[in-house]
């Protein structure tokens, strides 16, 4: 057979498919693709034509074949006019189920620093009072720990390492963090539980924190500034900056407090946020101490640390003004299933 | 800390000209935090956060130093006034001073004196206005003067009933406490001391004085009074600290003291009050001033190098401009070369290593002013390898998108979840101070927790809920094994639950996992792996499934992708077969044991369930050659008879 008449074939067969329009997926499959069908009996025969002629009857019967699964998928969605379908129902929703909006801000706040180079680890939760408190420029019966409303778990204190205490914060990962990297860098994000002992509206006795700490030779307040407002802006949406202003913690100096600007009037001042501004949490340069606590050379080596409530953080998103934050902790589905 | 300062009583000490919302905005950049402004009796009142490393800016005057120093950064022209309290005059009346034993040891300075003929007036309205302003109860002139001067200039006074003393002996005694002696404070409750605390004693070993706390019934002012011995003192701060926690007596004069005010501050404070007894109480001075002050408080040098400063901040702040910007705060200050060298005021004792000096100038220059940029260091690449934060979530993920809700409950729970958990309660790690009776144990697991979100949920049937958090394993003297839990709890059923634990397992590409069971156990056990490691628990009691699975096994046998597998070149056959089954038998142990028989059997799938019959999907495949049915015939037989044989079963139908 010559290359001319193969092709004169596929024209012929494809005049055919369009004819058979009306045939129903399963017929037009057996009559054109089953092992006795049209097209497969022809598609074999294109050995049988002039080799060099070959490859131009390969296109017109690639666009058969094209054609043809067109057709059969067509056919699939032909509906029979008689069938009369209520467009007006319900859909039928499949069960869907919610992850906890804590673990949803958590995964946000996890890509957000990991994608600026963190690392996000775990520490212990139950964890020595060294870790907790005295590394962290805290000594024994420090006025500073009053701030820390602390749950000791009754058992024998370790001679080194002091009581066994619930965390009270995320800063127990600083220390840690030295300890497990043995210099820098570090650019480390620790995620955990917390505890303390206060319940009210505000207030419940187990919640999240996120410590950031990032040591380095040449970390300066400015990159404390920048890594806030990088923070601010994907957390809370284009145009959300940050402000730091002078506070006090044991384990940082200088210290600040974190204000990020109201999202809902940008930072004009609002029923919402009141000054422009809502308060977050603390940060500071790791203090000398702290860098020494954990084997590092404070001429050497500066660094910046943050810890804020994850809890606090996430409702100050628009729309997300929880009025009693035990209920994060209450396992009632009809609260969990907004999320 | 807060304190309340009003506006005008700043003004006092303030020489500025400025509205109350400007120099909140302005002091809470640089400064201690004014959180709110109230508008009481024609004036504004400042509430503001003094940090407890800044005691000395809980006063007015210390208020006034601050914005004096912080103001003119913003080109608001300020000056601190000069404090002008008189020399106390000579006395007028010779009353006998106490007789005070000193310990050097437990306190830095005492200074008194004996003010004689108070006449009890009311306090002046002027007085009263402020006070109330502040939030303070208003008494009388001879007790409101001394909470007066305290809030003024920041050192805490106190006024014995000097007759009171003269009776005891007139004799102050300043030692420590042994255990078990009693002391009763003046709102009538009494104490039994620790042991170590700092006292006032009398001749006869009478406590007379809580020193820097509270004063005892036994010496202080009361409706009688008229003679008053005006007394400042500078206990230790730790002793404060201790004997106001100890006792939980938690005053202003105890917080203030405990951390470290400035002795030298009394003096100021004395010579205010002496000027106001005699003004509002027609007060004598009837004693010359006892001061005894043994070693002058003085701070030492701190050298900071520009290096320094640009090692904290990324920019250069000129050496004679960050002089400018301490001396506002009361340090006397040299440039030497490159170094600022800085000696700060004694009631900067928070001013001691060069990071110290640093953050006074930073937060005068404006923090704000400071740029912004991200790290252009190193970026860490060193996880750590017992974690997977990115399968913790995709497990969330899974779970919830197939209908599960993930819920998170408290570590701590109460003695009856604690039991429920299988483990003896005293084998369970207990809070020492525990807030509420639902919270006392560290759990050890995370079913009776899940149980009571199901308990709480009525309405919803079935409902099941997930948690991934850490159960507690009490571990000898060292902290507690925490390991990372996922636990599954729902109310439909066991097959449903089971089979999620099937289909996440299969998602994280866990091929080798069996699930085993025990004849009359309502338990079985997850293993993994080659080395039949047992990772988890499902139960099933009272209708309600529940499944425990270590985190970290998962992460240790997950895979981020499967073992590909060449598509099968030879067909499949598959086809159903219906077996009617005793009641009780072990079908899963049925089914490990039909798919053993022949290796063409490559998959068994139970499908459907009705009555006592179970229906298999069986699948036969040989991958040499296409199997006919005259090759499966013999294998379909050998099932028939195995089921016949060895279950007691009985094929529903023909055999083909």
């Amino acid at each position: 057979m010559t290359g001319s008449e193969y092709i004169q074939q596929i024209s012929q067969l494809q005049q055919a498919v369009k004819k058979d329009a009306a045939l129903s997926a399963a017929e037009l499959q057996q009559k054109y693709l089953g092992s006795n069908g049209a097209f497969t009996l022809l598609a074999k025969q294109i050995t049988e034509i002039d080799p060099s002629d070959r490859k131009l009857a390969g296109r017109p019967l690639n666009e058969l074949k094209n054609m043809l699964a067109e057709a059969i998928t067509a056919a699939c969605n032909h509906t029979t006019t008689d069938t009369w379908i209520d467009l007006s129902l319900p859909g039928e929703k499949p069960a869907v189920g919610h992850v906890h909006p804590i673990s949803q801000a958590m995964a946000e706040i996890t890509n957000i620093f990991t994608s600026i180079g963190f690392t996000r680890v775990r520490y212990p939760e139950v964890d020595w009072d060294w870790y907790v408190f005295e590394s962290l420029n805290m000594p024994p019966d420090h006025p500073a720990r009053d701030e820390w409303e602390t749950f000791f778990v009754d058992h024998k204190p370790d001679k080194k390492k002091g009581q066994m205490v619930l965390t009270t914060h995320t800063s127990n990962g600083q220390v840690r963090e030295m300890e497990r990297l043995g210099k820098p860098p570090i650019r480390m994000i620790n995620i955990a539980r917390c505890y303390r002992r206060q319940q009210d509206v505000t207030h419940t006795q187990m919640f999240h924190q996120f410590e950031g700490l990032v040591v380095d030779k040449g970390i300066t307040i400015q990159h404390l500034k920048g890594t806030l407002d990088y923070f601010a802006e994907q957390f809370y949406g284009p145009g959300t900056k940050s402000r730091i202003r002078p506070f006090h913690f044991q384990f940082t100096e200088p210290s600040f407090e974190v204000d990020f600007s109201c999202h809902l009037c940008a930072g004009k001042g609002c029923r919402f946020c009141k000054s422009g501004w809502h308060e977050v949490g603390g940060c500071g340069m790791v203090h000398p101490n702290v860098l020494k606590a954990g084997g590092l050379n404070p001429d050497v080596y500066t660094g910046f640390a943050f810890g804020w409530g994850i809890e606090r953080t996430y409702t100050l998103k628009e729309g997300l003004a929880i009025d009693d934050i035990r209920l994060l902790y209450s396992g009632d589905l009809q609260f969990l299933e907004q999320f | 800390m807060n304190i309340l300062i009003p506006h005008s009583w700043l003004l006092e000490h303030l020489d500025v000209a400025i509205k109350p919302k400007k120099l909140q905005e302005y002091l809470s950049l640089c400064g201690p935090s004014v959180e709110q402004i109230y508008e009481r009796a024609g004036d504004s009142i400042y509430d503001i956060e003094v940090t407890t490393n800044r005691s000395d800016a809980m006063s007015v005057r210390g208020i006034a130093r601050e914005a004096a120093a912080i103001l003119p950064q913003f080109g608001v022209p300020a000056k601190l006034r000069p404090l002008t309290v008189p020399v106390v005059p000579k006395p007028s009346k010779k009353l006998e001073l106490p007789s005070i034993t000193e310990n050097n040891q437990l306190n830095k300075r005492t200074l008194c004196i004996v003010l004689s003929d108070i006449k009890r007036a009311q306090t002046p309205a002027w007085m009263a206005r402020r006070l109330e302003a502040i939030e303070m109860n208003v008494h009388d002139a001879a007790i409101d003067i001394t909470n007066y001067i305290t809030h003024e200039l920041g050192h805490p006074c106190h006024a014995f009933d000097y007759d009171k003393l003269v009776a005891t002996g007139n004799k102050i005694i300043i030692t420590e406490a042994t255990a078990g002696e009693s002391f009763t404070t003046l709102d009538g409750e009494t104490y039994r001391t620790v042991g170590g605390e700092v006292v006032f004693k009398d001749g006869s070993g009478t406590i007379i004085d809580l020193p820097s706390i509270k004063g005892t019934a036994n010496t202080s002012v009361d409706s009688s009074t008229k003679n008053i011995l005006l007394l400042m003192e500078s206990i230790d701060a730790k002793k404060v600290r201790f004997a106001s926690m100890s006792h939980a007596i938690r005053t202003t004069a105890a917080q203030l003291l405990e951390k470290n005010i400035d002795p030298n501050l009394a003096t100021d404070v004395l010579q205010l009050g002496v000027k106001l007894y005699q003004e509002v109480c027609d007060a004598r001075v009837a004693s010359e001033v006892y001061d005894h002050f043994p070693s002058l408080v003085k701070p030492d040098k701190v050298i900071t190098t520009s290096t320094e400063l640009l090692r904290y901040l990324g920019i250069e702040i000129p050496l004679k401009e960050a002089k400018k910007m301490l001396e506002r705060l009361g340090c006397v200050v040299e440039i030497k070369s490159d170094s600022l060298v800085v000696t700060p005021a004694s009631f900067r004792p928070d001013l001691r290593i060069p990071a110290d000096i640093v953050e006074e100038v930073a937060r005068l220059y404006g923090y704000h002013n400071i740029p912004s940029m991200l790290m252009a260091t190193p970026i860490p690449i060193n996880r750590p390898a017992d974690t997977n934060f990115i399968l913790e979530q995709s497990l969330k993920e899974f779970l919830a998108t197939i209908g599960w809700q993930e819920v998170y409950t408290y570590s701590m729970v109460s003695e009856a979840e604690a039991t429920d958990s299988g483990f003896a309660i005293n084998e369970h790690l207990r809070l020492a101070n525990p807030l509420t009776e639902d919270k006392v144990y560290l759990r050890r697991s995370l079913v009776p927790s899940l149980v009571a979100v199901l308990t709480a949920n009525p309405m919803r049937q079935p409902l099941s809920v997930f948690e991934i958090a850490n159960v507690y394993h009490p571990s000898g003297p060292s902290l507690p094994d925490q390991v990372l839990t996922l636990g599954i709890v729902s109310s439909d059923s066991y097959r449903t639950v089971r089979g999620v634990l099937e289909a996440l397992l299969t998602k994280l590409h866990i091929k080798q996992f069996s699930i085993e069971t025990t004849a009359g156990s309502n338990q079985a056990i997850l293993v993994l792996g080659h080395k039949n490691q047992v990772v988890g628990t499902i139960t099933q009691q009272a209708g309600i499934t529940a499944i425990q699975v270590q985190v970290q096994s998962l992460v240790e046998h997950a895979k981020s992708h499967p073992v590909y597998e060449p598509q099968a070149k030879t067909a499949t056959i598959r086809e159903d077969l219906t077996f009617g089954l005793p009641k009780k038998t072990a079908v899963g142990a049925l089914m490990t044991e039909l798919q053993k028989l022949d290796k063409r059997i490559t998959r068994l799938e139970l499908s459907t369930v009705y009555n006592d019959n179970y229906t298999f999907t069986c699948y036969y495949h040989d991958p040499k050659e296409n199997l006919t049915s005259d090759q499966v015939a013999p294998i379909r037989k050998q099932l028939v008879a195995a089921v016949e044989q060895h279950w007691s079963g009985s094929l529903v139908g023909e055999l083909a």
